[in-house]
């Protein structure tokens, strides 16, 4: 077992939660890869998620940054009902995990994730797990794609990124 | 005005003077508990409502459960193909019998409480240690805990719709002229649609009436969504978003020809022509289409977005992408939503790609648009409670409504009870609240 690296890919979950909870984008943003991956299941079932973003609902599938980027955008125009103002969010992020590394040098992780979200639609608290493929890029870790499974399903509040 | 005043005095609520240029709603038509409680007795479970796809039941044993008003219900593919449905309640104690939201029996269906037993046609089949339950004459009426089955149970092109309550009217006449909107939808391939797997669920904090008035409500799009509008404006300069990938802005900004329909009894229709119809996921099957049916029909299928309001409780939505939305009150200011991908069967990969895509950045609580939507209209609601100003006027259009069909109806051969040139235009609710009116004050 890599300490180091399992160290590293915890410290990379952490800074991702740190820039949403303080809504620092552009250093979020920059935590991802330019061809990113970001993958929300939707729930097929009570027990079952969906698997075929090209066949099934998902709940969000953005391939390529810039999909995030569009999100941020739409927080930044202040001009969007569901957020003006902005939920605040505390994101715990745990159980990191280093699960292989692959012949290209890319990472597989996962972690386990809270969100306590409070604001004026409705206090809420989120949870699920993310699996992460993370490659190094100028000596940085950074993520080439994450499936975060949301397990509330029932939501009483609009949910963006920034709630993941 | 207190609830019993609301109940004895329902013709005050709605101010229907058209003539003078005044049609105007009472707010406490989505606060008052007793005009809720009146509303779930009559509309959903008095009367015809929405209840699943048959897509969702597609084998021998397959269930859905929902519900009708308060009441939970299944419904089950028989043996034969046919369908069933039935309180999802066992008839000994009460108990909820079948636990998913889709599923499967294995033969019949058993109570989990006590372990009673049903066939697929509801027949009590099994009462556990019967001999020894000391019944009448040793022996239990089965007959007498059948399940209870919906009164009305009838699908129109694969929308199952049903009624607790025996109303004489027909399907056929509950839908009236909603149909060809429904066929349009069902058209889209020789196999027709299917809803697809995976839904999203959400609890909105507003009167269940609220979703009704949003779905011919072309009013709020450029400033609730104007935000959207701007971001997908920008997104698609980047390359990766042409052809079906593109999103129609020039809908949003409200600058195509479009109109709106009280098609009667609370049923209703926004339209909006496609600023770029080659974005459209069904665009690949253009010639498809021109070839199966009407050049009228066609355009409609094509070149022409929809938003269809089946009162009470089934929305179809043919714009960036299409879906299907149904709606449950759970009291007067809480309604629960459920909203599905609906797609031809059998369409490209791409565009089934595109058609998902489309549905992710609008239609969801996680999405670009149906977020600010809840919130708007959650807001609404909140101003529904500033009885100082107690009434909402629906003026806009009512000097340019006129009665019957437009040309764009005529190329369907509909005849909606009014139409009006603008999807900016609130004459539809005008029906939606005569209807309203109607059904609630009419002798139980």
């Amino acid at each position: 077992m890599d300490m180091h690296l399992e160290h590293e890919v915890a410290r990379l979950f952490s800074l991702e939660a740190h820039f949403l909870d303080r809504k620092q984008w552009k250093d979020w943003l920059n935590l991802y890869l330019e061809d990113a991956e970001f993958w929300a299941p939707a729930w097929a079932g009570e027990e079952e998620l969906t698997n075929d973003p090209w066949n099934e609902l998902s709940l969000i599938y953005l391939r390529g940054r810039g999909g995030l980027e569009d999100r941020v955008s739409r927080i930044e125009a202040r001009d969007s009902l569901a957020s003006v103002p902005l939920d605040r969010t505390a994101h715990l992020v745990s159980n990191a995990l280093v699960h292989a590394t692959l012949q290209d040098g890319s990472i597989e992780a996962s972690s386990s994730w809270i969100t306590h979200v409070y604001g004026v639609r409705g206090t809420a608290t989120l949870g699920g797990y993310s699996d992460y493929t993370l490659r190094r890029t100028d000596g940085q870790l950074r993520i080439a794609k994450k499936r975060v499974v949301m397990i509330n399903d029932r939501l009483e509040i609009p949910v963006d990124i920034y709630h993941l | 005005m207190g609830s019993n005043d609301s109940l004895l005095n329902m013709a005050s609520l709605i101010d229907d003077r058209v003539g003078d240029g005044v049609f105007r709603v009472r707010k406490e038509i989505y606060t008052d508990p007793a005009l809720y409680d009146r509303e779930i007795k009559r509309l959903f479970e008095g009367g015809w409502i929405f209840l699943c796809h048959e897509s969702q039941i597609r084998a021998a044993g397959d269930y859905f459960t929902t519900h009708a008003g308060r009441q939970p219900v299944f419904v089950l593919r028989q043996d034969d193909g046919s369908l069933r449905a039935f309180l999802n309640v066992c008839p000994h104690r009460g108990s909820i019998l079948l636990p998913l939201r889709q599923g499967k029996i294995q033969g019949s269906i058993n109570c989990r409480f006590h372990g009673w037993a049903f066939g697929p046609g509801g027949e009590c089949e099994g009462i556990t240690f019967e001999r020894a339950g000391g019944y009448p004459g040793g022996q239990a009426d089965k007959r007498h805990f059948d399940l209870t089955p919906l009164a009305r149970l009838e699908s129109y092109r694969g929308f199952v719709f049903g009624s607790l309550a025996p109303v004489s009217e027909s399907l056929a006449d509950f839908l009236g002229s909603t149909r060809p909107f429904i066929d349009l939808f069902v058209d889209q391939s020789p196999q027709g649609i299917e809803v697809l797997r995976g839904a999203s669920t959400y609890v909105c904090h507003h009167n269940w009436k609220m979703q009704v008035e949003n779905v011919p409500d072309g009013y709020h799009v450029p400033t609730v969504h104007r935000t959207f509008g701007t971001t997908m404006a920008k997104r698609q300069l980047r390359p990766g978003y042409e052809g079906l990938l593109q999103t129609e802005t020039g809908r949003i900004s409200g600058n195509v020809k479009n109109g709106c329909y009280d098609l009667g009894r609370g049923h209703m229709l926004l339209w909006a022509d496609r600023a770029t119809p080659e974005a459209a996921p069904l665009y690949p099957s253009t010639a498809e289409i021109e070839k199966n049916f009407s050049a009228e029909k066609a355009l409609w299928m094509l070149r022409r977005g929809r938003n269809l309001m089946v009162f009470p409780n089934l929305v179809l939505n043919d714009l960036a992408s299409t879906h299907l939305r149904t709606h449950r009150p759970l009291g007067p200011d809480r309604t629960e939503v459920t909203v599905m991908c609906i797609a031809p069967v059998g369409e490209s990969r791409e565009a089934r790609y595109a058609r998902l895509r489309k549905f992710e950045d609008f239609f969801l609580l996680t999405g670009m648009a149906t977020s600010d939507d809840l919130v708007s209209l959650n807001i609404v609601h909140e101003g529904a409670l500033a009885e100082a100003r107690p009434w909402i006027d629906f003026q806009r259009g009512i000097a340019t409504m006129k009665p019957g069909a437009d040309e764009a109806a005529r190329q369907l051969g509909v005849v909606p009870d009014s139409h009006n040139t603008s999807w900016t235009h609130e004459t539809p609710y005008h029906g939606l609240y005569r209807h309203w009116l109607r059904s609630l004050s009419a002798e139980a």
